[in-house]
């Protein structure tokens, strides 16, 4: 029944007799969450305040610099502990128990995306085979407690952030799904682990996105669908701050607001990850193959290979927060019409030329 | 001119949208009608540059009206300009338009030196030319930073501040503050400036020629930009004039009209004669004339153009007297006076009476932005919500002016 | 055209409710009360022809005003019994401006808007009428603008006593 958790695989040996299998279950199921946990407040501290110095840097300043001592390294950490010792304050026509929900049901799913997540390629929760489709679902579900967040904060603004944000995502969920298909087809597996083991030729660089080049363009499609889905600029509009104050945002405050920020940046990581593992070689990568090459696949290599992936994943962040510092904001209509009116047809465009093009690979070897 | 377009009708009402896609401009074609929602925009809010409100009903997020209500920065300056001395009243010009206090100085100086009658010394106006325009550089860049940062682009914002920041480091040198200067005296300039300021005046001037194609490529010419702001808020011609619109709002509907040019203060006329400088003006290049891209483009080129005045009276400067020698206190003749001027926002006018007295009868000030606002009322409309944070950040109001 | 030629324009145009003009002019030196009169020459108008004379000024080719660019009153003293009415005109077309004066008794204070003539009248109408309690008669939006709605006295009157205090809130 646990096969697919590597942890389970690696403790489950060393338990001693007495400890029955649903202990150790039990066991594996709270180091697992507490990894998550850790990895989601690791991102979004680390996130914060890299966003923080990477628009500092764009804009010409230096941003924080003297909490912690080393270029304001602590900045993030003093903010988290200011908001969570901020008095907690609920609107009074809000509706309580949707208000108090929607951060916790964002973060929920986007917690039970990360566990789809393989960290190297023997430590997984899961070896799941629809693997990106879970987080594709579980990252669909943040929408519900966005448009909960703008109902019950009784806000027209939260509302019209709400409207939004439900809009958005039904338009680029779309381009999102069908641009992921080019390289789903060309690895033929839903699998995370096996596809990024599927691009470990040509010395770590048999990235799907250069072995196809529609998966490439599918790639820069599946990009923008993600900046959409994720709310970055310039498709940041459910929270536009100078046209609806912060969106859906407007009513929190202290702790329940930086929950929103924690899914914020653990789900642009998590998306930075599929990006990563479907389009640019996952776990794989020059350095991984050396590693593989010399020391085998223990530890060295999987050491190797959750950084690289690490790496992968803070780069599509810094794309994002890149982006967000350097471009204005589009219009929702304009938003609209990017999702249906070209997005949407390049990426059926991008499926179809991908299959064509391994078609006539299979059909010329 | 027909009576036509002074018809007045209410924006708040349930408007026509079959009319309104009549129009041409753009079309909303809708199968379901709903009650419209009336969306309270300030006083806090981001994109009303201060405390404005805006009351805006709309159909989703389209706006099918919109009503300015003013009066939240209300300081009585008229009426305090009753009860203090010509003097004294100087320093409450500051306060109107903060980010033009030396153009606010300036008007009212103007004003006062029209009822005197007296001649202010050749240096003196050179000096107040040379911030007059630093001023306007400064508060165009605070207009088109924070355009960028209503449609969302925060970066070009930083970097106009940090032109901005030397600007007032400037005005610090000359003057000891950084934002309400009083600089600008009856009668001149309050002091000479100190040695090596116009020295470094120049060294502005040369740096911000090259910054200034940077910002123009980094946000005017941005493609989302350009898509935001085209075609959105349109003003025609007729309706520029019939709003009475002055400055960079009149240009950018293409009426040709700067009163520096056109009825010369100071050394205006000389410097238009020497041919130094150019009146941009709208021209529908990326769009319909007079849209906001038009407007905000009018500002951005009206910067180049102040850094050539400025360097015409930086070649031209003399030694002399920089204040013509007036009584302690200052008694103005009988009688009135309406001066305007180009501030940064259009026409600023300072109407006077005087009885002979020490205080002022009446003081009256035709602040730009006041003027330039009920515009909105017509233009809003059959816009998206997002078009009118552009539309209100096109038209560049000062809350401190419309209020007074 | 200069002042002289545009009031020998309106003279020749007839221009409703032209009552005379106002020329600054120097101080006698003999006489030490004699000051003269500074500033600005104007017309003056009679409040009951008002928006026809804007009219005329308006639609005549030769004055050209496109802009009405201030419009105002002025409560010149306690025991005056008019305001002035005073209004800046502009044409952009020929570069001049023109001001405008109208003396409009304090009781009852009635004058006709400008509104429909210039769409820029009617915000400056909307503070003018609060401020000096004067009404313009066929005022599309006459609300307050620049003071609460609520707001008792018209401020800018010489007359004017400030209020002790607003909604429980002292203003002293």
């Amino acid at each position: 029944m646990n096969d697919g958790n590597a942890l389970y695989r690696f403790l489950q040996p060393h338990a001693p007799d007495f400890v029955p299998d649903w202990g150790v279950v039990l066991t594996v199921a709270i180091i697992g969450v507490s990894i998550v946990i850790a990895i989601v407040g690791l991102i979004a501290l680390a996130g914060t305040w890299a966003e923080r110095k990477v628009s500092a840097h764009i804009q010409c300043r230096y941003g924080p610099m003297y909490v912690g001592g080393w270029h304001g390294w602590a900045q993030a950490l003093a903010d988290g502990i200011k908001l969570i010792s901020k008095e907690d304050m609920i609107p009074v026509g809000a509706d309580r128990m949707l208000f108090m929900l929607s951060p916790s049901i964002l973060l929920g799913s986007v917690f039970a995306a990360l566990c789809a997540m393989p960290l190297a390629p023997a430590f997984y929760f899961g070896y799941i085979d629809l693997g990106v489709f879970m987080i594709l679902a579980f990252s669909s579900l943040t929408t519900i407690g966005v448009v909960m967040a703008g109902w019950a904060s009784n806000s027209k603004w939260s509302l019209y952030g709400a409207m939004r944000e439900a809009a958005q995502v039904v338009a680029y969920e779309i381009p999102l799904g069908v641009s992921l298909l080019a390289p789903l087809l060309v690895v033929g597996t839903f699998n995370m682990v096996e596809a990024s083991n599927a691009q470990a030729d040509y010395f770590g660089m048999g990235w799907l996105a250069f072995k196809n080049p529609f998966v490439l363009g599918a790639s820069v499609i599946f990009f923008i669908a993600v900046l959409a889905e994720t709310k970055r600029a310039p498709f940041d509009l459910p929270e536009a701050e100078s046209e609806l104050v912060a969106g859906f945002l407007t009513e929190y405050s202290g702790i329940r607001w930086s929950l929103f920020f924690m899914e914020e940046y653990a789900a642009m990581f998590l998306m930075s990850v599929v990006t990563a593992f479907f389009f640019f070689g996952g776990f794989e990568s020059p350095l991984s193959y050396l590693a593989m090459k010399s020391f085998g696949d223990g530890y060295v290599y999987q050491v190797v290979c959750f950084l690289t992936l690490a790496a992968k994943g803070s780069f599509g962040i810094f794309m994002m927060m890149w982006l967000r510092w350097t471009l204005p904001r589009l219009r929702i209509d304009q938003v609209m019409t990017m999702g249906y009116k070209y997005l949407t047809p390049l990426a059926l465009f991008c499926v179809l030329g991908a299959g064509i093009w391994e078609a006539i690979k299979h059909a010329v070897s | 001119m027909s009576e036509q377009t002074t018809q007045y009708k209410p924006s708040i009402t349930i408007a026509d949208q079959q009319a309104a896609a009549g129009k041409g401009a753009r079309e909303f074609m809708m199968d379901v009608r709903t009650t419209d929602l009336e969306v309270n925009m300030g006083p806090q809010h981001p994109a009303t540059h201060g405390v404005m409100r805006i009351l805006i009903r709309a159909d989703g997020e389209l706006v099918t009206g919109a009503q300015p209500h003013l009066g939240y920065l209300h300081r009585c300056a008229e009426k305090i300009g009753e009860n203090v001395e010509w003097l004294q009243y100087l320093p409450y010009t500051d306060r109107y338009d903060y980010l033009s206090s030396m153009n606010n100085n300036l008007g009212y100086s103007l004003a006062v030196e029209k009822l005197l009658g007296i001649e202010i010394p050749r240096r003196a106006s050179m000096i107040r030319t040379i911030c007059v325009e630093l001023n306007r550089i400064a508060s165009h860049l605070v207009a088109f930073g924070t355009y960028g940062l209503d449609l969302g682009a925060f970066t070009p914002f930083l970097y106009c501040f940090r032109e901005r920041e030397w600007l007032l480091m400037l005005f610090e040198k000359i003057c000891g503050a950084r934002l309400t200067y009083s600089y600008l005296r009856i009668g001149g300039v309050f002091n000479d400036a100190p040695p090596g300021w116009l020295e470094e005046v120049e060294q502005f001037c040369d740096v911000f020629d090259e910054k200034w194609v940077e910002y123009r490529d980094l946000l005017m010419m941005n493609h989302i930009f350009i898509k935001r702001t085209a075609d959105i808020g349109v003003i025609t011609p007729e309706q520029a004039l019939d709003f009475g619109l002055t400055g960079p709002m009149l240009r950018g509907s293409g009426i040709d009209w700067d009163l520096r040019r056109d009825m010369p203060y100071m050394l205006y006329d000389e410097i238009w004669k020497a041919g130094v400088y150019q009146i941009p003006l709208g021209s529908g290049a990326q769009g319909v004339l007079g849209d906001c891209w038009d407007r905000v483009y009018v500002r951005v080129q009206e910067m180049v153009e102040s850094i050539k005045i400025v360097r015409w009276c930086l070649a031209n400067i003399e030694p002399g007297p920089t204040i013509a020698e007036l009584p302690k206190v200052l008694r103005v003749p009988p009688g009135e006076a309406y001066v305007g001027i180009e501030n940064p926002r259009g026409e600023l006018g300072h109407y006077l009476v005087s009885d002979g007295g020490k205080v002022a009868v009446r003081c009256r000030v035709r602040g730009p932005s006041f003027c330039n606002l009920p515009i909105l009322e017509d233009i809003m409309p059959h816009t998206f919500l997002a078009d009118s944070v552009a539309i209100i950040g096109s038209t560049d109001v000062v809350i401190g002016e419309t209020d007074r | 055209m200069d002042f002289q030629g545009i009031y020998d324009r309106l003279r020749a145009a007839k221009a409703p409710g032209l009552l005379d003009c106002d020329l600054p002019r120097a101080g006698d030196p003999a006489d030490k009360k004699d000051q003269g009169r500074a500033g600005d020459a104007f017309v003056l108008v009679d409040p009951a022809h008002w928006a026809d004379f804007f009219r005329t000024c308006k639609q005549d080719e030769r004055l050209g005003f496109e802009q009405l660019i201030d419009l105002s009153a002025t409560d010149p003293a306690k025991d005056d019994e008019n305001f002035w009415v005073n209004v800046q005109l502009l044409s952009l077309k020929h570069k001049h401006r023109l001001a405008v004066k109208a003396l409009l008794p304090k009781d009852p204070g009635r004058i006709a808007t400008l509104a429909r003539v210039y769409r820029a009248a009617q915000w400056h109408e909307r503070e003018c009428a609060e401020m000096f309690g004067i009404t313009f008669e066929g005022h599309p939006d006459p609300r307050n603008i620049l003071l609460p709605d609520d707001w008792a006295g018209s401020p800018l009157r010489k007359d004017y006593e400030f209020p002790k205090e607003y909604h429980g809130i002292s203003c002293e």
